[in-house]
């Protein structure tokens, strides 16, 4: 029992720190597939951190330590969350606790400082991108603090290793709340994550960016830091989904077995919805996130109805 | 032993605080009279730590103020005391006095006016005190009232009772006033059926709801519950910084003190329909609150605006608090009343921290206009990073005090909507659906409330400390604060560290605040500085802290590793030159907020160009997000009690003939009543 905890604990920060960069690489790939091109490898997301490593930082002129110290800081909130997101129900813990709701506290403070920074580099497109980002984060939190409470309440806990435990097998499923909740947190993939339709990544025009905004006046460590950190996100929500809203197995091994599976299940699942959808207006994208949030809403209240 | 000891800490805090205010009324003493009123306060703040920490119960417990012999009500009994609810508040009380006192000494002018303020301020304290000790009703509503009309004539004093201050004081008066009725009415009612003392009350009896609606609606408004908050964003940025934190951070603390008192001191176990309209209140004033501070472009008016929000959040964790309590789970309703608690103290240090912040940045740029600032944390930089520590802290982000008290109201709604489906986990107790599906809502709305809440600091992060200087406030020599300025602002920039590395100290005693009797084996345990409830993945606060500190230290020596030296380089925007009038305002910021909200808040907006001969030669935009509360429910209500009074005036003629003639009317219309009976 103790050989699994401690390599659910290594998976937890080697997966995290090092594997995470794969999943974008991973989607990007499958999605000039579908599109019948063959599109960059997998592991272009690797080639361009240690590009970015090698080059040098710019200092936007007129900013203070705010624009400096956003990366940073936003890098080592993900890694926090990084930290608090297991991958199995028995895992060894890093003394930051596995509460689900610290979750969405440590992402937020991530995207004030990216937000922060936009205001310090007084650019326009990076204001624009992080003005959106924080529209849409309103939405993204009510729905995952949903999305979160129908899995807190399928465990009567908050702690994700009970969670896990709780939503393994079949039986979990035969309800509406959980098909419901995992709906929701679905859509909070799609946004937390950047992709469409919420968010375009391969946007190239500054006009249209959401996330890739505020990056835009970044180079060198700073902007590996950040490319990190949009990366080290798909891993925490993708850990997430497929760890609570996705069947698995009830055993530490197994699940962490099947994880790798289950991730770039996940991955070609975002793959499919990047082809088939297209990037909606801006301002329909609260009434999409919203609809998630009432369907977790829709499950709890089914359930405290007992009709589950 | 212990308690003669605190006891004579408080009294003493409290009579250095009267001695101090008499003497900065003086010519030459204002500085010494200063600097005793902020001993005083901080050895309240000593006291009331001490009462709370060691659940001390000094001098009497509450009566009923007055004692009957043989029928005949005899003098009235005034009394004294402290418990560690008051002792709570009055921490809070000396933490953000022990600030914004010495912060006052070079913020107010050293003339009449300033010396006037000072010494109203150390009345306001100690009338805000009283609130707190007094133990019988007349006491306690003296201090009530008083508490709202010091800080009335401490705005007339200081803006020289100019037309808008007067009207901001009349409304202020007029509203706190004619809902402090409610106030009067709910402790006379608890003092008279005894539930004041102790005497048990029956669960949903006509008294026990009576007593709980009008204190939730007069206290309610002192606190600044939406919809009964439209006082609060006009009169709070009227008052100077220093008493702007005080009303912020601990009078409308004041009222949420009276609210817990009633409604869980005194009223025993309430109806849970009680409890679900203090959580609707709650989310309607955090959401509410949080979205029109939003569209404020004025830093005080947003920061007061903020208080509402805040107020709901505390709302929310009382609310969860009620209907646990009546749905029996004991463990978490105490759980809950101590989020509730918690966030009260952390709220009064944030928010004081940034009233006075907003003092000092108008005391150097002279302008609280947002889009009128920028770029001061290079030039202010101790005023700048304590307002960014406190931003971050009311934005409730990890790892500072804000987050780790609105988790744990987070973790007590969730607790609500598990009582119905899932009696494992809850502590107990069982509950309706609909209090399940109102902790949903609770969850949701506090949810958006911290999205929202994040979007408005960044905004006024960005506009106030970041980016270039806007307008006129390039040219404008703006010097750092003296350090006695900064000394208050780095004290509650490091209470609000301190309370969010080591929350589990405090949750504990608060806890044990509730008056029915807690299972707080789950709460002792290894508890520690961390937050660790039962059924939840826990917060350690501590080593979330080192976590971000490290990796974040570790990054930045990584960053500057490289071979290459950093670049300068302009801001990119497509080539052109970035001049200030490719400058961000904070209407754009929150546009495609206002966008989606355009539904609820109905903004006005107007776009005027002005063309000559095809040629556009200008173009000037006026955008408003009007108070629709305001505009909707209390214009026409005040508009038909000004024609009301219109049509009472004309019975006044002024001649004394129509005044007799309605005198003999008046005794005819008696007789001719008394002739037939009517009287008996």
């Amino acid at each position: 029992m103790t050989a699994v905890r401690l390599v659910g604990a290594a998976v937890q920060l080697v997966g995290g720190l090092l594997l995470a960069p794969l999943l974008p690489g991973l989607v990007q790939h499958l999605k000039a597939r579908l599109q019948g091109r063959r599109g960059p490898s997998p592991l272009q997301p690797y080639r361009e951190l240690r590009r970015l490593w090698g080059k040098s930082t710019v200092d936007v002129e007129g900013t203070s330590a705010v624009y400096r110290l956003a990366p940073a800081v936003a890098a080592a909130a993900v890694l926090a969350a990084v930290l608090v997101v297991p991958p199995t129900a028995a895992v060894a813990g890093w003394g930051v606790g596995h509460d689900v709701l610290a979750v969405a506290g440590l992402l937020a403070l991530a995207r004030f400082a990216v937000a922060a920074a936009a205001w310090d580099t007084a650019n326009g497109f990076a204001l624009m991108g992080a003005s959106r980002d924080l529209m849409i984060a309103v939405f993204v939190e009510a729905t995952l603090v949903l999305a979160l409470a129908v899995a807190a309440l399928s465990a009567g806990s908050t702690d994700l290793t009970s969670i896990i435990a709780a939503t393994a097998g079949i039986r979990p499923w035969a309800g509406p709340l959980l098909p419901l909740g995992a709906a929701a947190f679905g859509l909070v993939v799609l946004a937390e994550t950047g992709r469409q339709p919420v968010d375009n990544p391969d946007t190239h025009l500054e006009l249209t960016m959401i996330h890739e905004g505020p990056l835009l006046e970044y180079a060198g460590r700073d902007l590996a830091y950040l490319q990190w950190a949009a990366a080290a996100r798909h891993w925490v929500v993708l850990v997430l989904a497929a760890g609570v809203f996705l069947p698995h197995p009830a055993q530490p091994w197994a699940q962490l077995a099947l994880l790798p599976v289950l991730l770039a299940a996940l991955c070609a699942g975002l793959a499919v919805a990047e082809t088939l959808v297209a990037k909606m207006r801006i301002l329909r994208v609260p009434r999409f996130l919203a609809a998630g949030a009432l369907m977790a809403g829709l499950g709890i209240t089914a359930r405290l109805a007992g009709l589950a | 032993m212990i308690g003669t000891v605190v006891g004579a800490v408080l009294a003493g805090g409290l009579g250095a605080i009267a001695v101090g205010g008499v003497l900065s009324a003086g010519r030459r003493s204002f500085a010494a009279g200063i600097g005793v009123q902020t001993a005083g306060a901080a050895a309240v703040a000593v006291a009331g730590f001490w009462v709370l920490l060691a659940g001390l119960r000094l001098g009497k417990a509450f009566g009923p103020g007055y004692t009957f012999d043989a029928g005949v009500p005899g003098p009235p009994d005034l009394r004294w005391g402290v418990d560690g609810l008051s002792g709570l508040f009055l921490a809070a009380l000396g933490l953000v006095a022990c600030a914004a006192l010495p912060f006052s000494r070079r913020y107010l002018a050293d003339d009449g006016r300033g010396r006037a303020s000072a010494a109203l301020t150390a009345l306001f304290l100690l009338v805000l005190a009283l609130v707190l000790l007094a133990r019988d009703p007349f006491t306690f509503l003296f201090g009530w009232e008083a508490m709202s009309l010091v800080p009335a004539a401490v705005i007339l004093v200081n803006r020289r009772a100019d037309a808008t201050s007067r009207r901001t004081v009349f409304t202020y008066l007029a509203v706190t006033h004619l809902a402090g009725v409610a106030t009067w009415v709910a402790v006379l009612l608890a003092a008279r059926s005894g539930v004041l003392a102790g005497a048990p009350i029956a669960t949903g009896s006509g008294l026990q709801v009576a007593i709980a609606l009008t204190a939730l609606f007069g206290m309610g408004t002192k606190a600044g519950v939406m919809p009964l908050h439209v006082w609060l964003p006009r009169a709070h940025p009227m008052a100077p910084a220093p008493v702007s934190a005080l009303m912020s951070g601990v009078m409308i603390k004041v009222a949420v003190y009276g609210l817990v008192r009633v409604l869980v001191d005194w009223l025993g176990v309430l109806p849970s329909w009680i409890g679900v309209l203090v959580l609707a209140a709650g989310g309607f004033s955090a959401l509410g609150g949080v979205t029109y501070a939003l569209f404020q472009h004025e830093l005080k008016r947003l920061l007061a605006l903020h208080s509402i929000e805040n107020i709901g959040i505390i709302l929310l964790g009382l609310g969860a608090c009620l209907v646990l309590r009546s749905a029996g789970a004991g463990t978490w309703a105490a759980i809950a009343l101590a989020a509730s608690l918690l966030h009260t103290l952390n709220h009064a240090v944030f928010k004081a921290l940034l009233f006075l912040g907003a003092g000092a940045v108008e005391r150097a740029t002279g302008t609280l206009h947002l889009d009128r600032l920028g770029g001061l944390l290079r030039r202010m930089p101790w005023t700048g990073a304590t307002f960014g520590i406190a931003a971050m802290a009311i934005a409730g982000l990890p790892p500072l005090n804000g987050f780790a008290s609105e988790w744990v109201t987070l973790q007590a709604l969730l607790r609500l909507a598990g009582l119905a489906g899932w009696g494992a986990g809850s502590g107990g107790g069982s509950g309706g659906v609909g209090e399940g599906v109102a902790g949903v809502l609770g969850l949701a709305a506090l949810a958006a409330t911290a999205g929202l809440a994040v979007a408005c600091f960044v905004k006024v992060v960005g506009l106030v400390l970041l980016g270039p200087p806007r307008g006129r406030l390039a040219d404008r020599d703006v010097r750092e604060a003296p350090a006695s300025m900064v000394a208050p602002m780095v004290l509650l920039a490091g209470a609000c560290v301190v309370l969010g590395a080591v929350p589990g100290l405090l949750l504990r005693p608060l806890a044990a605040l509730a008056p029915w009797p807690v299972d707080d084996a789950p709460l002792v345990g290894p508890a520690g500085v961390a937050l660790r409830l039962p059924s939840t993945g826990s917060l350690p606060t501590l080593a979330l802290a080192a976590v971000l500190l490290t990796v974040t230290a570790g990054l930045l020596l990584a960053r500057g590793g490289g071979r290459r030296r950093a670049a300068p380089a302009p801001s990119w925007a497509c080539g052109q030159v970035v001049g200030p009038e490719l400058n961000w305002t904070g209407a754009g910021f929150t546009k495609p907020l206002r966008l989606v909200l355009e539904s609820v808040l109905r903004p006005s907006r107007q776009v005027v160009v002005r063309a000559e001969g095809g040629v556009v030669t200008g173009v000037s935009y006026h955008g408003h997000v009007p108070a629709l509360i305001d505009e909707q429910v209390y214009r026409p209500v005040a508009r038909t009690s000004v024609a009301l009074a219109a049509r009472a005036r004309r019975l006044q003629t002024g001649s004394l003939g129509t005044y007799v003639g309605y005198l003999i009317a008046l005794i005819v219309v008696l007789l001719g009543l008394a002739r037939t009976g009517v009287l008996g």
